[in-house]
């Protein structure tokens, strides 16, 4: 994956890049607003990830010149500002997602994992399988090896956020965001409690488990490899 | 006030304008009253002179000299404080009789002098003079009446103009005097401001009157200054207070990890451990920010209608299961639906931190109910719980930010879940109130936000 990253603070965008090198991904740094909209107009990127202040060019600024560029690349913000108005002026400038710094490495590889991989045009899947799990989106049904599930409302979105994103590892945060809309840091552990009832649906009764913990990164579904 | 300050003030400034208009219309209302009076008196006079002049005119058309001179003299020995004169000539312009000396009056109407030989009297004459027969004779009456009128006028009028004018600077000096004491602690108010100190207000005279106006907006202008720097002033020190012991516990580990690496120890609990307070300190300070901009009322803009009752029970059954883990039991009660005016991401977290909070000090058994209704026009969302409960001294204070029970120092939690509450409620001007779930055995909380109902 190649991805273009606009961070002016040199300490952080060496930690990410030498982290996104490292996971097999190729990373261009550049730390000007204005360079960073040049370069990507020029080139093409998978993903391009921009810091909100900037010298040059704001983040928010650059991304809009990029959009008006018709330039669809997905953008996913840093924002050290943390606050829902500065979360959603970004989204509406352009923006795909955002990251609130300071963030753990494995939060900002899974997020832009998400972002890439996100087809251009949104195919419309009316069923999601993973191994022998189907997912009816219509129907709002689950069945796994031809036993049908019972799933309450907010486990069936739990499972459709994870299965949407096969494969990937899907945060904590991106799920408090994605399923029940929260967006501050609860004290509990609903997270864990919903992700424990929901392996109780779909794994404990089978053989093989396809729900996975990623050790202090986040949660992935898959077949087993 | 000096003296030469007092021109500079516009309350002394108005104050001799309008003197000086009505000193002006004073003057002008006199001149014109007396430009009628005199007109009217001097018609009197010359009538009168003309009616003297008439009475001899028949001697003179007589011819008898004697007759004539006799008449003249009778009359003159009439008036022996020469308030009329007379003056009779033959054509040869030779005297026979009179009472001035030295003058010749044209023909016709005109004016004597009051300063000639023999004359006694201060005023000018007002002489008429006519041919009859072989004889010239002047007639005169004293001006003394007119000279009189006009001294008086100008006299009153002169007194009058000056007493106002006295008086109008005395007025306008007192005004002057008591306007610049109000404007100069308005002055001495705002320097006070300016040099920091927000809690100066300016004083109200009680009047009601325009000045107390606007110094009741600047009051109420400098209030909301004084709560929002305070509020910042406020996160600053909590900051510093809150976050300087989670740093220093990160120090500690990372030090413990260096000194045990040097020694070839391994170092990944400490690592993950330094992380955790990373971590820690990075929620309490998401939480400060956060609580600061909700009270700074920023977030007005993200307000619409929704339903409270139907926002209760989804948090609500994101909770039970978590509650059911902690062997605890979490219902929802009656909740609505109930319309109210509000940001559905923060009234969101509201209840989330309430039923966090009775979950996490809750021992096992404990049950949570938690409802919506409306009582006397208030929407009133509760979250009761059958813990242990807030001690009814320690209820002020665990709304504030980072104050936390000293029993509940040993779980998790920044201390601000109720003062984010706290926030909340405040912004949509919702009332918070703590209680007893039970208050027969003072235990269990009850925590009750009215908010307004639209």
């Amino acid at each position: 994956m190649r991805i273009l990253m606009i961070e002016d603070d040199a300490t952080a965008a060496d930690y990410a890049s030498r982290g996104l090198s490292e996971s097999g991904h190729t990373c261009d740094v550049l730390a000007d607003g204005s360079d960073g909209l040049f370069q990507a107009t020029r080139e093409s990127y998978d993903v391009i990830v921009v810091d909100r202040m900037l010298p040059g060019l704001d983040g928010l600024s650059m991304v809009r010149a990029l959009r008006a560029a018709g330039i669809r690349t997905p953008v996913l913000f840093l924002t050290a500002i943390g606050g829902i108005d500065d979360r959603v002026e970004g989204l509406e400038a352009g923006g795909d997602d955002y990251l609130t710094k300071p963030f753990a490495f494995a939060e900002l590889l899974a997020r832009l994992n998400a972002l890439a991989r996100r087809p251009p045009v949104q195919v419309v899947k009316t069923t999601l399988v993973v191994a022998d799990l189907q997912l009816d989106l219509m129907q709002r049904t689950a069945r796994r090896g031809g036993q049908a599930i019972d799933l309450l409302p907010k486990e069936f979105t739990l499972l459709e956020v994870l299965m949407r994103n096969e494969g990937r590892v899907v945060t904590r945060t991106m799920l408090l965001e994605r399923v029940w809309d929260f967006h501050f840091d609860p004290k509990t552990s609903v997270v864990e409690t919903h992700i424990s009832r929901l392996r109780a649906k779909i794994d404990k009764p089978f053989a093989v488990a396809l729900l996975h913990t990623v050790k202090s990164a986040g949660y992935s579904i898959h077949a087993p490899r | 006030m000096h003296p030469a300050d007092l021109l500079r003030r516009s309350s002394f400034r108005m104050a001799m304008t309008m003197t000086l208009v009505i000193v002006a219309t004073l003057l002008l209302a006199g001149g014109v009253g007396y430009g009628l009076m005199h007109a009217q008196l001097s018609g009197r006079q010359d009538a009168r002179v003309m009616e003297m002049f008439r009475s001899l005119e028949l001697a003179m058309q007589a011819g008898d000299q004697a007759d004539l001179v006799e008449a003249v003299t009778s009359r003159i020995a009439a008036s022996p404080d020469q308030a009329s004169v007379y003056l009779l000539t033959d054509q040869s312009g030779r005297v026979l009789a009179t009472n001035i000396q030295g003058v010749a009056p044209p023909q016709g109407w005109s004016s004597v002098p009051a300063d000639l030989d023999g004359i006694t009297a201060n005023y000018p004459y007002r002489v008429f003079t006519g041919t009859s027969g072989a004889y010239r004779l002047s007639v005169g009456l004293t001006d003394a009446d007119l000279d009189d009128l006009r001294e008086i006028m100008a006299g009153s009028l002169g007194w009058s103009a000056l007493t106002v004018l006295i008086a109008a600077l005395g007025v306008g000096a007192v005004l002057a005097t008591r306007m610049d004491r109000r404007l100069a602690g308005v002055d001495h108010t705002m320097n006070r401001v300016a040099h920091g100190d927000l809690a100066a207000r300016l004083d109200l005279s009680g009047r009601g009157d325009d000045l107390d106006q606007i110094a009741g907006t600047i009051n109420g202008a400098l209030a909301r200054l004084e709560g929002l720097v305070e509020a910042l002033r406020q996160v600053s020190a909590d900051i510093a207070h809150d976050l300087r012991t989670p740093l220093n516990r990160l120090r500690i580990r990372i030090e413990t990890a260096s000194a045990k690496a040097e020694d070839g120890l391994p170092i990944t609990d400490d690592l993950a451990a330094a992380l955790t307070e990373a971590d820690q300190i990075n929620q309490t300070f998401a939480a400060l920010l956060r609580i600061a901009q909700i009270e700074a009322g920023s977030r007005k803009a993200g307000f619409a209608l929704l339903d409270l009752g139907a926002l209760m029970g989804d948090v609500v059954e994101i909770y039970r299961a978590v509650a059911e883990d902690a062997g605890q039991t979490l219902v929802a009660g009656p909740t609505g639906p109930h319309q109210i005016n509000g940001d559905p991401e923060l009234l969101t977290q509201m209840c989330a931190n309430l039923i966090e909070n009775a979950i996490r000090h809750g021992p096992a058994g404990t049950v949570i109910t938690c409802s919506v209704v409306e009582k006397a026009g208030r929407i009133c969302a509760s979250v009761a719980d059958t813990g242990p409960g807030i001690p009814k001294p320690e209820r002020q204070n665990v709304l504030r930010r980072l104050y936390r029970l000293e029993k509940s120092r040993s779980t998790l939690g920044s201390g601000l879940g109720l003062s984010l509450v706290h926030a909340i409620a405040d912004l949509h001007q919702a009332s918070l109130a703590l209680d007893h779930s039970n208050p027969e055995t003072g235990t269990g909380l009850t925590v009750r936000i009215g908010f307004p109902a639209v």
